[in-house]
C-alpha cells in the first residue's frame, strides 16, 4: 500500500498569501507568539541581572542554582494550570508539600527503620516517593470529590485543606524539624552529585535535537496528509535549527558547570580515582535531577493536556461548562481527576524539596499556592476557564524565580523581592489582558 | 415530624448536654489553631472552672505555640509549678495574629485568670490587652518577648546575651576573614535589634570596623521571612554563588536561630561548599544532631524549662503579692548555670524603649561539639537522635 503522506498533495491544498513584511514572515512561521514574548522576558531579566551585576551573574553554576529553585514550582505550576482552565483553584498545594515532605521525612528517619527496613536497603527511596504519590493522589482525590460531586466551591475545600493539612503536619512530628534522609533520596533534590553528568546531558541534548527535528518532519507530514496548508521551507529550517541549536546550548550550558574541586577529590579518594590531572579534576555536572523531572512532568502534561481525551475535556469545561456537560463529558469526573494530578505532582515537589532539605521543617511549602498560580497566570493561564498553557507555566514559574534569584543576588533583601515580585506579577497579566483585547488573540 | 422540627429538638438537645458536661476546658480553642499539651491526658487534668487547688489562676497567652519549644518544654514546667503551688493553668494560642492575641486576652480574664504571662506577638500591639488587664488590677508577666510598658514582670532570656554567646563562640574560632549573616524576619525586635546587639556587644562591629572581618552580604545582613527554613537556604544558595563569583571565600556564618541555620546547611549541602562554622539558638533536635556531625559549629541553647518554672514560680508569688518590687524567687528552684547572675529577688531592667521594668532574666547556654551532654540531660534531645548518623571516629563526647 503506497504511503499516503508521500502522494501528491491533495487538489484542495490551501497555499498561504504570500507576505513579505515582518509580521507576515513571523505569521508564516506559527511561533507561538506569547510564549515567545515570554522567553524575550526571561532573557531581558537575565541579561539586566548579568549587567547590573558586572557579567558576574549569567554562570553557569547560578542558572543552575536558579533552575533548581524554580524547579518545584514549575512542577506543580504544569498542574495548576489544567485546574485554573477548568475554572476552579486549589489553594491547599502548599499545605500538602508540607505533609508530603514531613511523611518523607519520617518515613526514612523513623517509620521504615522501625519496620526493619534500615539504611542498607537500596530502594527505600522507591518506597517513599510510592507512598508520597499516594498519599497525595488520595487527598487530592478527597479534595476533588468534595468540589466535583457535593459541589462545594473550589476556593473554599482548598482553603479547608490548606488549613488542616497545615495543621496535621504539626501533628505528625510534634512540631519538630526532621532531617537526615536516605543518599539515594538526596540526590533528588539536585547538587553536584544529583546531576545527570556529561556523558548523559550530551545524550539527551542531542536526544531532543532529533526530537524536535523528527517533530517537524512529523508535523509537515501530516499537514500534507489532511490539506492542511503547509509552513514555508524556510521556517521549518529556521525553527528546526534554532530549536536544536538552543537545546544543544543548554545542554553545553549545563556541562560547563563543574563539580567544586573540593568534592571531587574527597569522592576521587573514597572511590579510588587516582591522583588529579593537573588542571583540576573539572567534571562537569550536566542538567540536575530536578530539571530532568520538570522536563518529564512537562512533557507527559503537555501530552495529557494536548493529545488525551482527560486533557482535551479538562479544556472543553473550562471553555464552556454547560456544552461540555450537555455534549456528554463525565465533567465531575474530570474535575476530580485534576485534582488527583495535583496531588501526584505535589509529592513529585516535596520530593525535591525535602531532597534540598535533607529533611523536612514545619514550614516546608508555605506559600507555595500563591507563587504556583502567579506562575500560571504569568504563563497565560485566565481566571476566566478555557485558556491555559503549560509550557508557559514553566516558562512562568522561570520568569518569576530569575526575578527573585537576582534580586537575591544583587543583594536585595526579602521585602524588596516581595515588591517586585508583585509588581511584575501585575505587569505581566495585564499586559496580556490588554494584548488579548486589542488583538482578539485565542 | 418534619426534618427540620427533629434537627432543632436534636440541637437543642446537644446543647444542654454539652452546657452541663464540661466545665472550663484547659485551652480556649481560638480560630487560628489550638493550643494542644502534647500529652493530651494531662490537659484533662486539674482544669475546670470549680478549681481543684487554691483560686490562683494563672493564664497563658502563647503567640506562637505550634513552634515545638513551647510545648515541649516551657508549657509543662509552668504548669507543673503552677499547680505543685495550688495554682489552676489556663491557656491560649493567637497563632501569630495580633487580633487573635487580644481576644485572647480577653477570654483568659472573663475565665477568672488572676495572674497573666503574655507571650507578645508584638509588643506595640498588646498594649491595648495590657490596659484590660490593669484595669481588671491583673499583674502581667511578659514571658521571654518584651512589652514596653513600666509595669510588667520581664522573665527571658536576654537575647543580647544569646547573640553575644552566638558571636563569642565564631569569633574565637574564626577571628579574621570573610563572614556572612544570616538574620530572621525583619519584622521581629529580636532578629533586628537584640541579638545584632550582642553580636556586636561580642567584638564583631569593631572588627569590621578594623577590618578584620569582612562582611559579604551587606552590612546589615540578609534577613529572612518569617524565619523560614527554605527561604534561608535559597537566599545562602544565591549569597555563595556571590561569593564564588566574586572569588570570596566564606570563612564564617552568624545566623541567628535554628530554623535559619538548617537553610544555610542545606544550601551549603546542595552547593558542596563543605561546611564554615556556623551559629544558632533554639538547640532544636536536628540542629543538634547537626552539630554532632560537624556541619553546625554552636547552638545557643536557652534552658525553656528553667524559664518556664521562673515563671510559674512568679505567678504564685503575684498571686499572694501583687508588689512586684519585692518578688523573689524560691530558692534551689533554678539551675545555678542559668540563674539570673543578679541573684533571685526582681532587678531593673532598661528597655530599648527606655521604660524600667522589673525583670529575670536568665543565662543562655553555647552548645558546642564538646558539651552536648548538656541537652540529652536537659531531655532535650535524646542520645539515639543526637548521634544520629554520627561516625564513630569523629563523634563528639556525648556521643561515644
Amino acid at each position: 500500500m503506497t504511503n499516503v503522506a508521500d502522494a501528491q498533495p491533495v487538489s484542495g491544498q490551501v497555499e498561504p498569501p504570500a507576505r513579505t513584511s515582518i509580521r507576515g514572515l513571523v505569521a508564516q512561521t506559527e511561533v507561538d507568539l506569547r510564549l515567545f514574548g515570554m522567553l524575550l522576558a526571561l532573557g531581558a531579566i537575565l541579561l539586566t541581572f548579568n549587567v547590573l551585576s558586572g557579567g558576574k551573574f549569567f554562570q553557569p553554576t547560578n542558572m543552575v542554582t536558579l533552575a533548581v529553585q524554580a524547579a518545584g514550582i514549575a512542577v506543580i505550576a504544569t498542574g495548576m494550570v489544567l485546574v485554573i482552565v477548568s475554572r476552579n483553584i486549589d489553594l491547599s498545594v502548599g499545605s500538602l508539600v508540607g505533609l508530603i515532605a514531613m511523611t518523607y521525612a519520617l518515613l526514612m528517619t523513623d517509620w521504615l527503620p522501625a519496620l526493619g527496613i534500615g539504611a542498607d536497603f537500596p530502594f527505600r527511596w522507591v518506597i517513599a516517593l510510592a507512598v508520597g504519590g499516594a498519599l497525595g493522589a488520595a487527598v487530592g482525590a478527597l479534595q476533588g470529590f468534595i468540589i466535583a460531586y457535593i459541589g462545594v466551591p473550589s476556593f473554599i475545600v482548598t482553603l479547608g485543606g490548606l488549613l488542616s493539612i497545615r495543621g496535621v503536619v504539626w501533628y505528625l512530628s510534634s512540631g519538630a524539624a526532621v532531617s537526615g534522609l536516605d543518599p539515594t533520596f538526596q540526590l533528588v533534590g539536585g547538587g553536584a552529585q544529583g546531576s545527570l553528568g556529561g556523558t548523559l546531558t550530551w545524550a539527551l541534548g542531542i536526544v531532543g535535537c532529533l526530537a524536535v527535528i523528527a517533530l517537524m518532519i512529523n508535523g509537515r507530514r501530516q499537514r500534507r496528509r489532511f490539506g492542511f496548508p503547509l509552513r514555508p521551507m524556510w521556517a521549518e529550517i529556521l525553527i528546526g535549527a534554532v530549536g536544536c541549536i538552543a537545546i544543544l546550548g543548554v545542554a553545553a550550558f549545563a556541562n560547563a558547570n563543574l563539580w567544586p574541586e573540593g568534592l571531587a577529590n574527597r569522592v576521587a579518594g573514597e572511590q579510588g580515582w587516582g591522583a588529579a590531572p593537573e588542571s583540576g579534576w573539572k567534571i562537569p555536572t550536566g542538567f540536575p535531577y530536578p530539571i530532568i523531572l520538570l522536563l518529564g512532568v512537562t512533557l507527559v502534561m503537555t501530552w495529557l493536556a494536548t493529545r488525551r481525551r482527560f486533557g482535551r475535556y479538562v479544556y472543553a469545561y473550562g471553555g464552556n461548562p454547560d456544552a461540555a456537560e450537555l455534549a456528554g463529558i463525565n465533567t465531575r469526573w474530570t474535575i476530580l481527576k485534576t485534582y488527583v494530578v495535583m496531588g501526584i505532582l505535589c509529592a513529585l515537589a516535596a520530593a525535591i524539596a525535602s531532597a534540598r532539605l535533607n529533611g523536612a521543617t514545619l514550614d516546608v511549602g508555605q506559600s507555595y499556592e500563591l507563587y504556583v498560580i502567579a506562575a500560571a497566570v504569568v504563563g497565560g493561564t485566565s481566571f476566566a476557564g478555557g485558556i491555559g498553557s503549560i509550557p508557559g507555566a514553566v516558562l512562568g514559574a522561570f520568569v518569576m524565580q530569575s526575578l527573585a534569584y537576582g534580586l537575591s543576588f544583587m543583594g536585595v533583601n526579602s521585602p524588596g523581592q516581595n515588591v517586585v515580585a508583585g509588581i511584575v506579577l501585575i505587569l505581566a497579566v495585564g499586559f496580556d489582558t490588554f494584548n488579548r483585547r486589542r488583538g482578539g488573540g485565542r | 415530624m418534619g426534618m427540620r422540627k427533629l434537627a432543632a429538638i436534636v440541637g437543642m438537645a446537644t446543647m444542654v448536654v454539652a452546657a452541663c458536661g464540661g466545665g472550663a476546658a484547659t485551652s480556649a480553642p481560638s480560630a487560628g489553631g489550638a493550643s494542644v499539651a502534647p500529652s493530651a491526658g494531662a490537659s484533662a487534668g486539674a482544669s475546670s472552672s470549680a478549681a481543684a487547688g487554691g483560686d490562683c489562676t494563672v493564664g497563658v497567652s502563647w503567640n506562637n505555640f505550634q513552634q515545638p519549644r513551647w510545648a515541649a518544654h516551657d508549657q509543662p514546667n509552668i504548669k507543673d509549678t503552677v499547680e505543685a503551688g495550688g495554682g489552676t493553668y489556663i491557656d491560649a494560642d493567637a497563632n501569630l495574629s495580633n487580633e487573635q492575641q487580644l481576644t485572647d486576652v480577653d477570654t483568659l480574664i472573663s475565665k477568672g485568670a488572676k495572674v497573666l504571662v503574655l507571650l507578645a506577638q508584638d509588643n506595640k500591639a498588646i498594649l491595648p490587652a495590657l490596659q484590660k488587664a490593669k484595669d481588671a488590677g491583673i499583674p502581667v508577666i511578659a514571658y521571654d518577648r518584651l512589652i514596653e510598658d513600666p509595669d510588667i514582670l520581664y522573665i527571658t532570656f536576654d537575647n543580647v546575651l544569646v547573640g553575644k554567646a552566638e558571636a563569642q563562640a565564631i569569633l574565637d574560632k574564626v577571628p579574621t576573614g570573610n563572614y556572612v549573616l544570616i538574620k530572621g524576619d525583619p519584622g521581629d525586635p529580636n532578629a533586628a535589634t537584640f541579638l545584632p546587639q550582642g553580636w556586636d556587644e561580642a567584638g564583631l562591629k569593631a572588627k569590621v570596623d578594623s577590618g578584620d572581618i569582612k562582611l559579604l552580604n551587606g552590612p546589615d545582613g540578609t534577613f529572612t521571612d518569617a524565619w523560614k527554613t527554605e527561604k534561608a537556604q535559597s537566599n545562602m544558595e544565591a549569597i555563595i554563588d556571590k561569593a564564588v563569583a566574586d572569588g570570596n571565600k566564606i570563612d564564617a556564618i552568624l545566623a541567628e536561630n535554628d530554623s535559619t541555620a538548617l537553610g544555610v546547611v542545606g544550601a551549603l549541602t546542595s552547593k558542596s561548599y563543605g561546611f564554615p562554622p556556623l551559629s544558632g539558638q533554639d538547640g532544636d533536635p536536628a540542629n543538634l544532631n547537626n552539630v554532632a556531625l560537624g556541619k553546625q559549629y554552636v547552638d545557643v541553647f536557652k534552658n525553656a524549662n528553667e524559664l518556664g518554672k521562673a515563671a510559674g514560680a512568679a505567678a504564685l508569688a503575684l498571686c499572694a503579692n501583687p508588689d512586684l518590687a519585692s518578688l523573689t524567687l524560691p530558692d534551689g528552684l533554678l539551675d545555678p548555670t542559668v540563674a539570673p547572675t543578679a541573684g533571685l529577688a526582681a532587678k531593673a531592667f532598661t528597655t530599648p524603649g527606655g521604660t524600667s521594668v522589673q525583670s529575670f532574666i536568665l543565662q543562655p547556654t553555647p552548645l558546642t561539639a564538646e558539651n552536648l551532654q548538656v541537652a540529652v540531660d536537659a531531655g532535650q534531645i535524646s542520645k539515639e537522635d543526637l548521634c544520629k548518623g554520627v561516625d564513630a571516629a569523629t563523634a563528639p563526647p556525648a556521643c561515644k
